[in-house]
């Protein structure tokens, strides 16, 4: 009986440590490759450790993609590759979510934690002198190309110093990102509608949510013209619209010179066109509910304002209906700007010992090798226009053309109070609209003088 | 002599054992003090800790309060930062949300929970399974809770508005509407609480003397009026802490908020609270001066809310 149990006990030992050594990473698996660069031989970067600060979705380890389900490659991959082209050089990377960003980012600058940080606050920390400006070492490195570069993107992420009263380039953009219009072509098919147009304008897009808002012809379910968040990011999404009208949010970078434009004509205009949009939404709008089903294969809303391409392309490929949703631009004033500029740059701090490493970093960030990285490993948008030559880019070309597009022409720079109390002023106001508390007009003169005592209290 | 050696020698070995046993003294005293020494070190560490995560931050906060501050840059402005928190209709209004949910919160749930408890304390065979049903929620994280109640309370999807719905009653949008979003934070609230509500009625309960009900009942006392002359007069202590740590909490509430409606309390700041205000200006906006400033005049609104709270419910510290 002994014997047997014995027998059973080792039987399921040995199953489980093949069943384990089987699953395991032999460790020196590198599927990765390099980036067919020559390393530098100097000797410069010898005993020097560069710290680096990344926010996201990155992981030091292999791991499954949760939406994907497809491997994706740890941060090792990255980090050998930039041992291997400095030699002497070591990496340490400290990574954060995307949840409260800011404020850590914040306690890391005060206590002068890394050496390169990902800062999509730039414009909030540049001026506390925090972070190196970088037009020096560009002047001085004839290999680097800002050529390379999505257009419009160094220049949207230029910002103000401490003491420069004009905007200049403290981060180079590491993290693409943008904001389009997302629609689905099964619904518009089903309901005997002409898709989008790539630019199309807020009486096209009225027109047409209108016309699908109802019992499906097709399915006999019901659907819903059009969704946009009402909450967190509605403000962004009227300035758009008022974009769309040759309008603008304000003038004015420094907070001294800042004037808003909240209550101009285009954006009482515009909030009262998102009134009227609300009636071919599902109810939820102002507190981010209703568009569950988007992404999904019973999908009831036909188009979506604002989208992002991180929430979009990887997540509709990994459902199998990447082919069913079409991208289209944000709205566009008459020079074909339009929309947030989104993202992150990196850049290097001020207090940093290893400044030139760090800037070497920078180029090797932005470089074809990382830049490809992220893209297939942390489901993020690269910031260079050779991502085109992918294979992976290929594979959802229909998708990735216009985010590169919408990518290359947002307003800029970035709205410079996007992370203030102006932001938070503007929003509750677009809510207040939203929920029947305040008419348009009333919400956005509200808006407008709260914002300006807020800046005159600031100054 | 020989013997006089002896006596003196026995003597000097009295002394000497008399000495040591003097040394023995000091050496207890000694060792006294050293072990009294090492329950100080023991402590040292949570006092470094409280004087690292609570004292400082508490001071440094009090000195920001006075400064136009982004965490790197500093300008000293004087009461400037309390001026504005006061004048801020944005600070008033979630002074009145805050109080708005914690009022409705406690009145519900103090009054509920105790009905609940005296139910329970009632029956005769099930108590423990009923306890753990009841104390379930108090234990869930309030931020997965959160989460699962935006699809309970979802306009269309959600399982209140179809209990709603096949009663026949009106259905609501819920947190899309800055006219019920309160009460969708007071539903999670009190969902959230009533568990530690019954069961600290229930301790006060068992600890009634049944010989008290015995004697009412002699005497003719019927069920209720048992009810309402000896238990509840018996749970006055519990109802006063229950009070007192339940408008404490409710004062702070910053976690549902969060998840529910982001830091600005959406929609329309209809549940922004004291709580979250502070966060939006410290944290999502750089104004360390003013979210510190709005920090202390939170703590006196809770100092003289809690005062008025041990005077009306009597209770003693």
């Amino acid at each position: 009986m002994f014997a047997k149990k014995s027998f059973l006990t080792l039987l399921f030992l040995l199953v489980m440590g093949v069943i384990i050594a089987g699953c395991s990473n032999s460790g020196d698996e590198d599927t990765s490759g390099d980036s067919g660069l020559e390393p530098d031989e100097s000797g410069e970067w010898e005993g020097q450790t560069l710290r680096v600060h990344l926010i996201g979705d990155f992981d030091m380890e292999d791991s499954t993609d949760p939406i994907t389900g497809e491997k994706t490659e740890g941060l090792h991959v990255v980090k050998d590759e930039f041992e291997r082209l400095y030699p002497g050089a070591t990496v340490q990377f400290i990574t954060m979510p995307w949840e409260g960003y800011t404020e850590k980012t914040q306690a890391m600058i005060t206590s002068g934690e890394a050496d390169v940080y990902q800062m999509p606050g730039i414009a909030d920390f540049a001026p506390q002198g925090v972070i190196e400006p970088l037009q020096p070492f560009i002047d001085e490195d004839p290999e680097f190309d800002p050529d390379r570069f999505i257009d419009n993107q160094i220049e949207g992420w230029q910002v103000l110093g401490p003491d420069s009263d004009e905007l200049q380039t403290y981060g180079l953009p590491f993290l693409g990102d943008a904001r389009f219009i997302a629609y689905d072509k099964q619904l518009f098919e089903e309901w005997g509608v002409e898709p989008l147009s790539d630019y199309p304008t807020m009486e096209e897009v009225m027109e047409k949510a209108k016309q699908m808002t109802g019992e499906n012809p097709v399915t006999g379910e019901q659907n819903y013209g059009i969704w946009f968040r009402g909450d967190w990011s509605s403000a962004f999404t009227l300035i758009n619209v008022a974009e769309g009208q040759n309008g603008q949010w304000g003038t004015g970078f420094a907070w001294d010179e800042m004037e808003f434009e909240f209550n101009s004509p285009e954006m009482i205009e515009g909030l009262e066109w998102l009134l009227e949009m609300q009636e071919y939404a599902p109810s939820g709008l102002t507190s981010n509910q209703g568009s569950e089903k988007w992404l999904t294969e019973d999908n009831d809303i036909a188009i979506m304002l604002n989208q992002g391409p991180g929430d979009i392309i990887m997540t509709s490929r990994a459902q199998g209906i990447d082919d069913r949703i079409g991208i289209v631009q944000e709205f566009k004033n008459d020079d074909g700007i339009g929309g947030l500029l989104a993202g992150s740059p990196i850049t290097i701090a001020a207090d940093s010992d290893h400044k030139e490493l760090a800037w070497e970093w920078l180029k090797f960030a932005t470089s074809d090798f990382v830049q490809q990285y992220v893209f297939e490993n942390v489901n993020a948008m690269p910031a260079i226009k050779a991502a085109s030559e992918w294979d992976s880019y290929q594979e959802v070309q229909h998708l990735m053309d216009p985010t590169m597009e919408a990518m290359s022409t947002p307003w800029t720079p970035r709205y410079p109070w996007g992370a203030s109390q102006p932001r938070f002023i503007l929003t509750s106001e677009v809510e207040a609209a939203l929920t029947g508390s305040r008419s348009a007009e009333d919400a956005l003169d509200k808006a407008q003088q709260e914002s300006t005592d807020w800046l005159e209290n600031r100054n | 002599m020989v013997k006089k050696k002896q006596a003196t020698s026995g003597g000097a070995v009295q002394m000497s054992s008399s000495m040591a046993a003097n040394a023995d003294v000091d050496t207890i005293k000694s060792k006294k003090r050293r072990s009294t020494f090492t329950w100080y070190l023991f402590l040292l560490p949570s006092f470094l800790g409280i004087l690292l995560f609570m004292v400082y931050p508490i001071v440094e906060s009090f000195r920001l309060s006075f400064y136009q501050s982004n965490g790197t840059v500093e300008t000293f402005i004087g009461l400037r930062n309390f001026q504005y928190v006061l004048t801020s209709a944005t600070f008033w209004n979630t002074v009145w949300n805050t109080f708005f949910i914690g009022i409705f919160q406690i009145l519900i749930t103090i009054p509920l929970g105790f009905i609940f408890a005296s139910l329970i304390n009632s029956v005769r065979f099930g108590q423990n399974f009923f306890k753990v049903v009841y104390f379930l929620p108090n234990v869930t994280s309030i931020v997965a809770a959160a989460m699962i109640f935006q699809f309970v309370l979802h306009p269309e999807m959600g399982v209140a508005n179809y209990a709603l719905d096949a009663l026949g009653l009106p259905t609501s949008t819920w947190f899309s509407d800055p006219t019920t979003s309160k009460w969708g934070v007071i539903l999670l609230s009190v969902w959230h609480w009533i568990g530690f509500v019954v069961i600290i009625c229930l301790a006060n309960l068992q600890a009634i003397s049944p010989e008290m009900y015995e004697a009412a009942r002699i005497d003719g006392a019927s069920s209720i009026q048992q009810w309402l002359f000896i238990t509840i007069p018996n749970m006055s202590g519990t109802f006063a802490f229950l009070l007192i740590t339940g408008w404490i909490g409710s004062l702070q509430r910053f976690n549902e908020i969060y998840v529910l409606g982001g830091p600005s309390g959406s929609p329309a700041r209809s549940i922004q609270t004291m709580g979250a205000f502070i966060y939006e200006r410290g944290f999502t906006g750089f104004e360390f001066g003013i979210a510190s400033a709005a920090t202390y005049i939170m703590f006196v609104i809770i100092l003289i809310f809690t005062f008025f709270n041990l005077k009306i419910s009597k209770m003693k510290l």
